[in-house]
């Protein structure tokens, strides 16, 4: 235990490149990444690294999970995988999950590749996906459609000054336009602080340095 | 010797220039914070409240950015609660009004305006700007802050007006106070302008930018203001023999009114008794105690000066028509006509405008006649007329622009006149004879009395409308300037009847 934290420690502390957090989705379940499995032969063409059932890719500064295996893990629950939410291609076939919440999904932008037990429905329903293939075994679902653009017209209207951008299967974010930001993309443009106190600073400055000199300098009383 | 009288402009040096100066941005700058934050209203209610849906459509992501915020669930809530910080704000100003012109004329009125603007510039810098900076939505907190700067921001006006009342004596005082009175209403121009300016950056630079001007202007009054000329040495501007003086508590002198005697009195009672230096020794006899500094009057007895309570009590109605007008003018207009609000509020600019002209002509009058409570009873009649005329405007901008400018002319005039010239005439009557110095217990008594009265209106217009419509609102402000004629129909009965005597004996001197 002890090892293990200093382990940790150590390897946070040692910069960018060798990050190695550890994702617990990684090892959700024993064992890691096949090379026979699609997942693995994904990761192969991409030079990918193995970590536990994930496969990550190097890109610049950054590592992100590209591929999740997860199949024959004897899940029953599946909850959170938030942090392969960069994932490409996932994995979830052979286990006995009854149902799964549509948000699990949430985010996964890049996913266009899902494999489900047939007992699962793809998340989004079929219209959020080009291609679903099912063997009663495997249910397979390819090529993630654009939310915002369903049935060739914008059918999500998003508030003033934002504009709906894909954030899932099924799922839609109203992300600010341009120079909109904040709460509700209320506000526009970054305030000038620094024109607008140097005038006001200076102004002040003269004003009161002027007027005591020629009001308060002869004052007789306090 | 008759004293050293003077034509109007020329009794007055720079000081009183720039005196006026400062005393007006100080109340500008007062009014343009409350401007912005009724400007704002619409902005901090999108900021409190979550995303609007239609329908049944899920809620908006990312959460952040459309729900979080749920210090209120929709708009009205939020609009029910800026109501509630409104009457909050108006109740512990008239409140602080009482405590801080008793304040003023026992401490120097240099640190109390500075502490004002500088205190309350800090308070509204902490409700609008601090509390979005650290994300911190708290009710209680708005509403202790929101009573901290109403108090705050009632120093400033009693304050104003004594050195107002200080520097400029009662010849042409009509004139000067109209004038200057109308810094309410170039606050309020001045706020939306600012408020519209940088609202796009959000509602907290806005907040931001008028309490650091607010700040600044404090600073600048505190190196620059003199309460008074006694601090440079300067004599007070004295009576011109050409207008009398009489007050109403004149009516039972003898009759004997003739230019030797008008100067003397003159002579003795020169505004509170104000000397220059070289005159001192001459008057030594007729002085009121030269050596001893004028003594604060207490608060009851201020409120029981002649004159104090009745217009105290007219005040209260009139403030609460004009209020009233002021702040739901803009709302009035949307619902009644179906306008936009942007046209709304450029509108009920022209309110402002009749108010500021009312102010200033009425003054002027009112200054040649020797005489205020005359030209407020005609005022205050062709007030109600105006008012069953604009409650029957036809729905064209124009006509409606002209007709609430004479609304405006008839009702701001007396309410500024009441506020500020007739406070500065009250807090300097012969019954003080310079020993006491009441001017901003009695400001401060008059507006206080006028806060409350607006205070209480804001809750019962909205009550009125509610329940009925828009026509017994204006049938209760129609009221409301009656019974204000009323509280002021004794000091109209004997400055009448002084008016007559006057033009008795001069017709028996011919």
């Amino acid at each position: 235990m002890f090892t293990f934290v200093t382990l940790c420690i150590t390897s946070l502390l040692f910069g960018s490149s060798y990050q190695q957090m550890e994702f617990q989705v990684c090892h959700l379940c024993v064992g890691s990444l096949q090379n026979g499995t699609a997942v693995g032969y994904f990761c192969a063409s991409l030079s990918g690294r193995v970590e536990g059932r994930c496969c990550w890719r190097q890109q610049g500064e950054r590592a992100s999970i590209v591929g999740l295996d997860l199949s024959n893990c004897s899940l029953r629950h599946i909850e959170d995988l938030q942090e392969a939410s960069t994932a490409v291609m996932i994995d979830l076939s052979s286990n006995p999950v009854i149902n799964i919440s549509d948000s699990v999904f949430q985010g996964f932008i890049e996913l266009h590749y899902l494999r489900l037990p047939s007992t699962l429905q793809c998340p989004g329903g079929n219209a959020s996906w080009e291609k679903v293939t099912s063997d009663g075994v495997v249910c397979l679902c390819e090529e993630q459609k654009d939310a915002c653009h369903q049935d060739g017209n914008m059918s999500w209207n998003c508030p003033e000054n934002s504009l709906c951008a894909p954030d899932g299967p099924g799922f839609t974010q109203c992300s600010c336009t341009g120079e909109y930001h904040g709460y509700k993309c209320l506000r526009e443009g970054q305030f000038p602080t620094g024109l607008v106190f140097g005038i006001l600073g200076s102004s002040t400055f003269l004003a009161s340095a002027l007027l005591w000199y020629t009001q308060r300098r002869k004052a007789k009383f306090t | 010797m008759s004293p050293p009288c003077c034509g109007f402009l020329s009794q007055y040096t720079h000081h009183h220039l720039v005196t006026f100066l400062l005393t007006f941005f100080s109340y500008v700058l007062l009014h343009a914070s409350r401007k912005t934050f009724s400007n704002v209203k619409v902005s901090i209610s999108a900021q409190w409240t979550p995303s609007v849906l239609n329908g049944s459509s899920p809620a908006y992501s990312p959460g952040q950015t459309w729900e979080e915020n749920k210090l209120f669930e929709d708009s009205q809530e939020a609009t029910l609660f800026l109501g509630a910080l409104d009457t909050i704000f108006l109740f512990s100003y008239a409140i602080g009004l009482y405590v801080s012109g008793v304040i003023g004329d026992r401490l120097n009125l240099r640190y109390v305006l500075s502490f004002g603007l500088c205190g309350s510039a800090i308070v509204e810098f902490l409700f609008g700007t601090v509390t979005e900076w650290l994300h911190f939505y708290n009710i209680y907190f708005y509403c202790c802050l929101w009573v901290l700067n109403g108090l705050l921001q009632s120093a400033v006006w009693p304050c104003v007006v004594a050195v107002m009342g200080n520097w400029f004596g009662k010849s042409g005082r009509g004139f000067v106070f109209g004038l200057w009175s109308a810094c309410a209403s170039v606050g309020n121009i001045l706020g939306a302008f600012l408020a519209s300016s940088v609202l796009k950056y959000g509602y907290e630079y806005a907040f931001l930018v008028t309490s650091a001007v607010q700040f600044a202007g404090g600073v600048v009054v505190f190196f620059g203001l003199l309460s008074s000329p006694k601090e440079v040495g300067l004599s007070m501007t004295c009576e011109s023999a050409m207008s009398p003086v009489q007050n109403d508590s004149d009516s039972h002198r003898p009759l004997i009114s003739d230019e030797e005697y008008a100067q003397e009195e003159e002579g003795v009672m020169c505004d509170g008794g104000y000397y220059s230096v070289q005159r001192s020794d001459q008057d030594q006899d007729q002085a009121p105690e030269l050596g001893d500094p004028p003594v604060a009057i207490g608060f009851f007895q201020a409120f029981c000066l002649p004159g104090v309570l009745p217009y105290s009590l007219a005040y209260a109605c009139l403030k609460l028509v004009n209020y009233s007008f002021f702040f739901w003018l803009p709302f009035y207009l949307s619902s009644n006509f179906g306008w936009k609000e942007a046209q709304a509020d450029r509108l009920s600019v022209w309110y402002d405008v009749g108010g500021i002209v009312g102010g200033t002509v009425q003054g002027l009058i009112s200054d040649f006649l020797g005489k205020r409570a005359p030209v407020l009873a005609v005022s205050l009649l062709l007030a109600m007329g105006s008012l069953v005329g604009y409650s029957h405007s036809p729905d064209n901008q124009v006509i409606n622009a002209v007709l609430l400018a004479v609304t405006g002319f008839f009702i701001g005039g007396p309410s500024n006149m009441i506020s500020s010239a007739i406070s500065a005439d009250l807090g300097r009557q012969e019954v003080l004879r310079g020993s006491q110095e009441a001017l901003a217990t009695v400001t401060g008594i008059v507006d206080g009395t006028g806060s409350i009265g607006a205070a209480g209106g804001q809750y019962l217009v909205s009550l009125i409308e509610s329940r009925l419509s828009w026509m017994p609102v204006f049938y209760f402000f129609i009221t409301m300037t009656g019974v204000s004629l009323l509280f002021i129909g004794p000091m109209i009965i004997s400055e009448l009847r002084s008016v007559c005597q006057e033009m008795r004996t001069r017709v028996h001197q011919l």
